[in-house]
C-alpha cells in the first residue's frame, strides 16, 4: 500500500520507531490517537502496528499468569477497537493473540491436568469445552457488532440456550465414538453446528460439572486441532506451576511473533495460487491500490502468462495510490527497499486504467474481476473500498467469476445484521475542493469509503490458507477464534481460567 | 517442430499464387513459427541475414514490417496474432507478382534474425490505444483548423472547438447549437451558376461542415437525425424557388425543428415526468442531462417536497453543475462520486436518467457510468426512468458498449499536475537512474510501455433496467422505441 507520506507526518512507519522507545501506555495512547486521526488506515497497517504494539504489551506484563494477560490483552484491545471500530483488522488481531495466549494457557493447564489426574479442576473443563466449541460461532457474531449498535440477543438468552440444548439434546448425539468418550465437548460441538453455538462456557461447566462426570474422560484425543497436539508440554507433567507460567510468557511471544511473520508473509503466500487461477490471455478487472492483488498478479506474470488488465481507479479516495502503483509498482515512496516493487507494465503486462464508470462498459469483456476487501465478514461477504459493490454486481450480471483476495488477519467474526453501520464516510474535501464554499455548504457532499459486497456476489476467496468458497468462511473464522474472544467488550467470560 | 508444417508452404505457393485468406493465415501461422525457431536459435540468424539482403527493397520491407510486430511482443496475445497476419498478406502478394522469387523469399523468414533497432515510434503509439477499442481510436480531436476545408464556416469552427472542449456538451444542446450554426452557414451561402440550391447545398457546402465538426467530436444521434432531416428538406426544395426565399424557408424551418422536437418537447417530458416525483420522493440522477433539470426544476415549481442525489464521475464531473443549478433553485440536493452508487440507491425512491440516444432493441445509451447506477437501482427494485427527446431515438441497436461507442483523449482523466506531482516532485529531481526506482506520476504515461488510459464516453444500459422512457409521445417502454424512432424520424 503505497501510502504517500510526506515529510514525517506520523504514518505506520513513524509509529513503529517510536515503538521501540516509547513506554507502553504512550504508545498505546499513541496508536490510539492515530487511529482516531486515521494516520494510520487500511487493514494492514492497523494489524502491523496492533501486532507490534501487543507485542510490547505481552513483552513488558509482570504477570506470569495466563489470566491476567488474557485480560490485560482485552483491555487494551478494547480501547484499540472503540478508537476505531471500522479497522476491525485491530480486533482481528487483538483476538488472534488472545486465542494464542488461551492455546498456551490450555496446553499447560492438559500438562498439568495429565500430571495428577485427581486435582482436574472447574477451570480446566471449561476451557476444553472451549476449545471444542471454537467452531460455535453463527450465534455470537449477534452479539457483536463493532459499534454495539446491532440487534444484541440479551446475554442471558445465550446462557439459556445451550443448557436447554446440551440437557435434551445430548443423549441424540450419542451415535458418534466421540460422543461416547467425552459427552461435554461434542455436546457443544454439535450444537455449534445445529447453529445455535451456546457462549455461556462457565455457567454451563458449572451446570455440568456437578452431574458427576469422571475425570478420566476429559482429556480430548482425536478432536484438538493439531497445533495442539504437538505442544511440547505434554511430557512436563511434573513441572511446577511456575516455571510453567513463566513459559506460557515466553510461548505467548513466539506465537505473537509467528503472527508478526504470518502478516508479512500474507502475500506471498496468496500469490503462490495465482498461477491456479491466472492463465494465458486473460483480462482481469481489479479495483484500488492493493498490494495483495498486486503481488497476486506479479506472480502470475513472472511465470510467463500474458494477460490484460483493466484498472479501476477508485475515485476519489484512492485514486492517487493506484495511479501511483500502476506507474510505479509498490511502495515507490516507501523508504524500505524491501517494501518496493516493479509496476506490472514492467513485466510486460498491458495495464489499462479505467474511471470506475466504465466497469460496466467493460465488463462483457473481462474473464474475472479480482478484489480486495478491506475486512471480510463471517458470512463471507465483504467491505471493500467504495465502487467495489457496483464492480460485483456487474460482473454477477455478466457472469464473471469474482475472486477475492483477503489475508486470514482480515477475516472478522463480525456479523452484517446492519451492513450501514460498517460503511464508514470519508472527507467530502475530497469529492469537492472546499475551495467551492457555496458548493459545500448548501449541497450535502458525501463520500462513502467502503462498500459492502454481499457474500453471494463473490465466487471464491483466496486466502493464505488457500481457495475457499463464501460458504465456507466461518469455519476459518471459528478456527482462528475464540468464541469468549468476539466480544471484547465483555468482561464476564475471559475469567473462567482463573475460577478455580 | 516447425519444419513439417512449413515446407509444403513454398510449393504451395508456387503451384497455387492466389492466396486464399485461410492459406494466408495458415502462412502466417508457419511463418511465427518460424520466427519462434530463429529466436531460439540466434546463430541460425546472421547466416540468412545476406539471404534476406538479396532480396533487395522487399527484403528490407520486411525486417521493417516484422520489426513491428516482434517489438510488440510484450503486449500480449492478441495485437502479435493481429500484426502477423497483416504482416502474412503482404508476403502473399509478393508471391504473386514474383513467383521465382517465393522460394527464396520464404525461406529467409525461417531464420528471421532478431531486429537490432527496431523503428520506435510506430508502435509505441499504437500501444496507447486499447486494442479492444481500436475501432473507435478514428483521429484524434481537432482543435486547430489545420487542414480543414477551406469553406468551413467561421460559426462551424468555432461550434466544432466548443464541442471537442466540450463547452457545448450534451446531445440535445449540440444538437440545438450544431442547427442554429447551419443557419448562418445557410445564410451565407450563394449558389453557384448552372446548380440548383437542392442539388448543391447539401453536397458541395454543407458536407464539409458536417465533415469538420465530426472531425472535432464524432456527431451525436440527434445531430445526426436533425442532419438527416435537414438534408432531406433541401432536397425537397422545388429548385425553380429564388436562392433567398429557399434560404430563409430553410432557416425558419430549422427554427420550427429546434422549437417542435426539443424546445417544446423538453416542457412536454418535463410536464410528464415531473408527475412522477411525488412528494418525499429522492430522485436520483447521474451526471447532467438537461431534459432531468427541466423535470426536476418542474417538479419544483409545482410544488412537490422531494430531495435530489446527484451521482457524478470522472473525468467531465457534470453532475456538479447540476448540483450547483439545483441548489440555486433551493432544492436539497446530495452530491456523491460514482463509487457512491450502492449507498444513493439505499435512499432513492426514483432514477431519472437523461439519453445520449434510445437504441431500437431498448437499451440506453448515455454517459458511461449509466449502465452501473441502473443495475444498481434495478437490484434495489428502484424505478429506473429514461427522459428522452424522439429526436435522439436511434435505429441501430447495440448489444453491449465496446461496438456503438465514442473514445476520448485519454489525457482528461489525468489529474490537474500539482496536486499529483507536488509530493513525487523532489524525488523525482533526485534520481534519474533506473537502478533507484525513479518516481513518475501518470502524466508520464506515454513513456511507459505496456500502460493505456481508457476514457470511454458512453455505455449501454440493457432494456430490462430501464422501466420506462418518457418521450413527447407519452410515455413508453423501451421496447417501443423502434416505433417511436419511426413514427418520429422516419416519417418526416
Amino acid at each position: 500500500m503505497p501510502s504517500a507520506t510526506v515529510g514525517q507526518t506520523p504514518s505506520l512507519s513513524t509509529y513503529l520507531k517510536s515503538l521501540k522507545h516509547n513506554d507502553i501506555e504512550t504508545s498505546i495512547e499513541l496508536f490510539i490517537s492515530l487511529l482516531k486521526r486515521r494516520q494510520i488506515k487500511n487493514s494492514r497497517p492497523c494489524a502491523i502496528a496492533t501486532i507490534s504494539l501487543l507485542l510490547r504489551v505481552v513483552g513488558e506484563a509482570r504477570t506470569r499468569d495466563a489470566q491476567q494477560l488474557i485480560e490485560r490483552i482485552r483491555a487494551v484491545g478494547r480501547r484499540l477497537v472503540a478508537a476505531q471500530p471500522r479497522e476491525m483488522a485491530v480486533g482481528n488481531i487483538v483476538r488472534r493473540v488472545l486465542e494464542n495466549v488461551r492455546e498456551v494457557a490450555e496446553r499447560d493447564q492438559d500438562a498439568a491436568d495429565g500430571g495428577s489426574e485427581g486435582s482436574t479442576s472447574i477451570p480446566s473443563t471449561p476451557i476444553r469445552g472451549e476449545t471444542m466449541r471454537r467452531p460455535a460461532f453463527p450465534t455470537k457474531f449477534s452479539e457483536f457488532s463493532p459499534l454495539h449498535g446491532a440487534a444484541t440477543i440479551p446475554q442471558d438468552m445465550h446462557a439459556r440456550a445451550p443448557l436447554a440444548t446440551s440437557g435434551d439434546s445430548s443423549p441424540a448425539f450419542g451415535g458418534t465414538m466421540e460422543a461416547a468418550l467425552q459427552r461435554p465437548p461434542l455436546v457443544s460441538s454439535n450444537t455449534s453446528y445445529a447453529g445455535q453455538g451456546p457462549a455461556a462456557s462457565s455457567l454451563f461447566s458449572i451446570l455440568q460439572h456437578p452431574q458427576g462426570r469422571s475425570p478420566y474422560a476429559t482429556p480430548p484425543t482425536g478432536t484438538q486441532s493439531p497445533a495442539l497436539k504437538a505442544s511440547p508440554f505434554k511430557g512436563d507433567e511434573g513441572q511446577t506451576s511456575a516455571s510453567e507460567k513463566l513459559d506460557i510468557k515466553a510461548e505467548v511471544i513466539t506465537s505473537i511473533q509467528d503472527l508478526q511473520k504470518e502478516l508479512e508473509e500474507v502475500d506471498d503466500e496468496i500469490s503462490e495460487f495465482a498461477q491456479d487461477h491466472i492463465h494465458n490471455n486473460e483480462v482481469i478487472l481489479t479495483h484500488t491500490s492493493s498490494q495483495t492483488v498486486q503481488r497476486f498478479l506479479m506472480k502470475a506474470a513472472s511465470k510467463k502468462r500474458k494477460f490484460t488488465v483493466f484498472h479501476a481507479e477508485a475515485y476519489p479516495n484512492d485514486h492517487l495510490e493506484t495511479h501511483a502503483t500502476i506507474v510505479n509498482g509498490g511502495g515507490a515512496t516507501a523508504e524500505d527497499a524491501d517494501e518496493r516493487w516493479k509496476p506490472l507494465t514492467s513485466m510486460g503486462i498491458t495495464v489499462i486504467l479505467i474511471p470506475d464508470s466504465a466497469v460496466f462498459a467493460l465488463m462483457s469483456r473481462i474473464n474475472k474481476v479480482i478484489l480486495a476487501p478491506h475486512t471480510v465478514l463471517a458470512n463471507g461477504s465483504l467491505i471493500a473500498a467504495a465502487g467495489a459493490s457496483t464492480i460485483a454486481q456487474a460482473a454477477k450480471t455478466h457472469r464473471v467469476p469474482v475472486v477475492v483476495l483477503s489475508g486470514v488477519f482480515k477475516l472478522s467474526p463480525v456479523y452484517p445484521f446492519d451492513t450501514d453501520e460498517l460503511i464508514e464516510y470519508g472527507d467530502p474535501g475530497k469529492v469537492v475542493p472546499f475551495q467551492d464554499g457555496e458548493f459545500m455548504d448548501k449541497v450535502d457532499v458525501v463520500n462513502p469509503v467502503y462498500d459492502f459486497v454481499d457474500a453471494e456476489l463473490i465466487d471464491l476467496y483466496i486466502t493464505n490458507l488457500g481457495g475457499h468458497a463464501p460458504s465456507y468462511l466461518y469455519r476459518i473464522v471459528a478456527d482462528h477464534y475464540r468464541v469468549e474472544d468476539i466480544d471484547l467488550s465483555g468482561k464476564a467470560e475471559g475469567g473462567a481460567v482463573k475460577a478455580g | 517442430m516447425s519444419e513439417p508444417t512449413k515446407m509444403p508452404e513454398p510449393v504451395q505457393q508456387v503451384v497455387e499464387p492466389k492466396l486464399s485468406p485461410a492459406e494466408l493465415k495458415k502462412r502466417a501461422k508457419a511463418e511465427k513459427q518460424a520466427r519462434r525457431a530463429a529466436q531460439k536459435d540466434p546463430q541460425e540468424g546472421p547466416s540468412s541475414a545476406p539471404a534476406l539482403a538479396t532480396n533487395g527493397v522487399h527484403g528490407e520491407q520486411k525486417i521493417q514490417k516484422q520489426s513491428g510486430p516482434q517489438e510488440q511482443k510484450p503486449k500480449g496475445g492478441q495485437p502479435k496474432g493481429q500484426a502477423q497476419q497483416k504482416q502474412g498478406k503482404p508476403g502473399g502478394q509478393e508471391g504473386k507478382h514474383e513467383r521465382t522469387n517465393s522460394i527464396q523469399q520464404s525461406l529467409p523468414i525461417r531464420g528471421q534474425p532478431a531486429p537490432t533497432a527496431p523503428p520506435k515510434e510506430l508502435p509505441k503509439k499504437d500501444r496507447k490505444q486499447v486494442e479492444l477499442f481500436s475501432h473507435l481510436y478514428t483521429q484524434p480531436r481537432r482543435h486547430d483548423i489545420a487542414g480543414a476545408s477551406n469553406n468551413v464556416h467561421p460559426s462551424i469552427v468555432a461550434l466544432g472547438f466548443q464541442m471537442s472542449s466540450y463547452e457545448i456538451c450534451g446531445s440535445s444542446a449540440r444538437c440545438v447549437a450544431m442547427l442554429v450554426a447551419f443557419k448562418e452557414v445557410i445564410q451565407a451561402y450563394t449558389t453557384p451558376r448552372e446548380v440548383s440550391l437542392a442539388r448543391d447545398l447539401t453536397s458541395r457546402y454543407l458536407s464539409p461542415q458536417i465533415d469538420f465538426l465530426k472531425s472535432c467530436r464524432p456527431i451525436s444521434e440527434s445531430m445526426g437525425n436533425a442532419i438527416r432531416w435537414l438534408k432531406k428538406l433541401i432536397a425537397e426544395i422545388d429548385p425553380s424557388t429564388p436562392e433567398q426565399e429557399a434560404k430563409d424557408y430553410l432557416c425558419d424551418e430549422v427554427d420550427r425543428f429546434i422549437r417542435e422536437r426539443i424546445t417544446v418537447t423538453d416542457q412536454a417530458i418535463a410536464a410528464l415526468a415531473s408527475g412522477l416525483v411525488k412528494d418525499g420522493s429522492v430522485v436520483l440522477t447521474y451526471a447532467k442531462s438537461s431534459i432531468v433539470e427541466k423535470t426536476i426544476l418542474q417538479a419544483l415549481a409545482n410544488g412537490t417536497r422531494f430531495r435530489v442525489i446527484v451521482v457524478d464521475s470522472r473525468p467531465l464531473f457534470e453532475g456538479k453543475n447540476l448540483a450547483t443549478s439545483l441548489m440555486h433553485a433551493g432544492l436539497e440536493v446530495e452530491y456523491l462520486p460514482f463509487s457512491g452508487i450502492a449507498h444513493a440507491v439505499k435512499e432513492a425512491t426514483l432514477v431519472l436518467l437523461g439519453a445520449h440516444s434510445m437504441l431500437s432493441n431498448g437499451r440506453l445509451q448515455s454517459r458511461v457510468g449509466t449502465a452501473g447506477l441502473a443495475m444498481q437501482a434495478h437490484k434495489a427494485d428502484i424505478p429506473v426512468i429514461v427522459c428522452c427527446e424522439s429526436v435522439k431515438f436511434s435505429g441501430k441497436v447495440a448489444l453491449d458498449s465496446i461496438v456503438l461507442n465514442e473514445v476520448a483523449p485519454s489525457e482528461e482523466l489525468l489529474l490537474p499536475k500539482a496536486t499529483v506531482s507536488h509530493p513525487l516532485a523532489p524525488d523525482r529531481k533526485d534520481d534519474d537512474d533506473d537502478d533507484n526506482r525513479q518516481v513518475r506520476s501518470l502524466h508520464d504515461w506515454r513513456d511507459i510501455p505496456g500502460l493505456q488510459i481508457l476514457n470511454l464516453m458512453y455505455d449501454i444500459t440493457p432494456a430490462e433496467y430501464i422501466r420506462m422512457v418518457i418521450c413527447e409521445y407519452g410515455n413508453v417502454p423501451p421496447s417501443s422505441v423502434p416505433v417511436v424512432h419511426r413514427l418520429a424520424n422516419e416519417s418526416m
